[in-house]
């Protein structure tokens, strides 16, 4: 499946759509949308992983990148991410450091 | 089963574009070996970042463009998939591991996470250098019930 990535930022929360198979060939994209997340100084940055099927490294890179970016009092959650992705977070520290959750949770997310 | 079988090799350019090529090569390849999911997911990330990393340190930081040839061979126990290119010298097991894993990103390193992913997704792997060209095998054991008596 094509990889695609989809940004939109609304009452200061950015969202991220990812779909497909995320390598080091787009991940340029990923990390594209998650400079402009930071430049709309978004208090939030919430990743739909439910479709993507797949993250190399340069995946982690570019979150590692939105975390020093965004600042790190700016969460990020990670909505439905498979169990192959969680197992890379996983062995590489970075579910430390981000919030994973099974489904959208609005009342923890949007709370201030 | 107990003769190898080695499919047909793929040679594709060593650019970022013939990654998603070689993913299918290794599903392929994990499919017919009838390997467990998780088992076909982390040899395929191995991979993937092995040849990510031919790609963007190997040939980007040298003036010639080249291959890189994939190639699976299964018998009765093993998964085995070779990677092979003419860039530098290039031994993955000679890489630190990333020390500060469990740091917060901000305060973190990021670099070595594909090699450290790689190696320690699979069984086995083994580095040569063999007629100026890179050879990396990774091994993977298949499932137990797939093994002949």
């Amino acid at each position: 499946m094509a990889f695609t990535s989809n940004l939109e930022v609304t009452n200061g929360i950015a969202r991220i759509t990812l779909v497909g198979e995320l390598d080091a060939a787009v991940a340029p994209q990923f990390r594209a949308q998650v400079e402009e997340a930071a430049r709309s100084q978004a208090r939030r940055l919430v990743i739909f992983m439910q479709d993507l099927s797949y993250m190399a490294s340069a995946g982690l890179r570019a979150l590692a990148f939105a975390k020093q970016k965004m600042g790190s009092d700016v969460d990020i959650y990670m909505i439905g991410a498979q169990e192959s992705i969680q197992e890379t977070l996983r062995m590489t520290g970075f579910h430390h450091s981000v919030i994973l959750l099974d489904s959208y949770d609005a009342a923890q997310i949007e709370a201030i | 089963m107990d003769e190898q079988n080695a499919m047909k090799s793929l040679v594709v350019p060593g650019d970022l574009d013939a990654l998603a090529t070689i993913r299918r090569y290794v599903q392929a390849a994990a499919e017919q070996a009838s390997l467990e999911k998780q088992q076909a997911y982390r040899l395929g990330l191995a991979v993937d970042e092995l040849a990510t990393n031919i790609v963007t340190h190997g040939y980007a930081d040298s003036a010639a463009a080249g291959t890189i040839e994939v190639q699976a061979t299964i018998d009765a126990r093993t998964l085995k998939i070779t990677l092979e290119d003419t860039a530098h010298p290039f031994d993955p097991t000679q890489q630190d591991t990333p020390a500060d894993l469990d740091m917060p990103l901000d305060e973190r390193g990021i670099g070595g996470l594909g090699i450290f992913l790689a190696l320690n997704g699979i069984d086995d792997f083994t580095y040569e250098r063999v007629d100026n060209r890179n050879r990396n095998t990774l091994v993977v054991y298949r499932p137990a019930s797939e093994v002949s008596p």
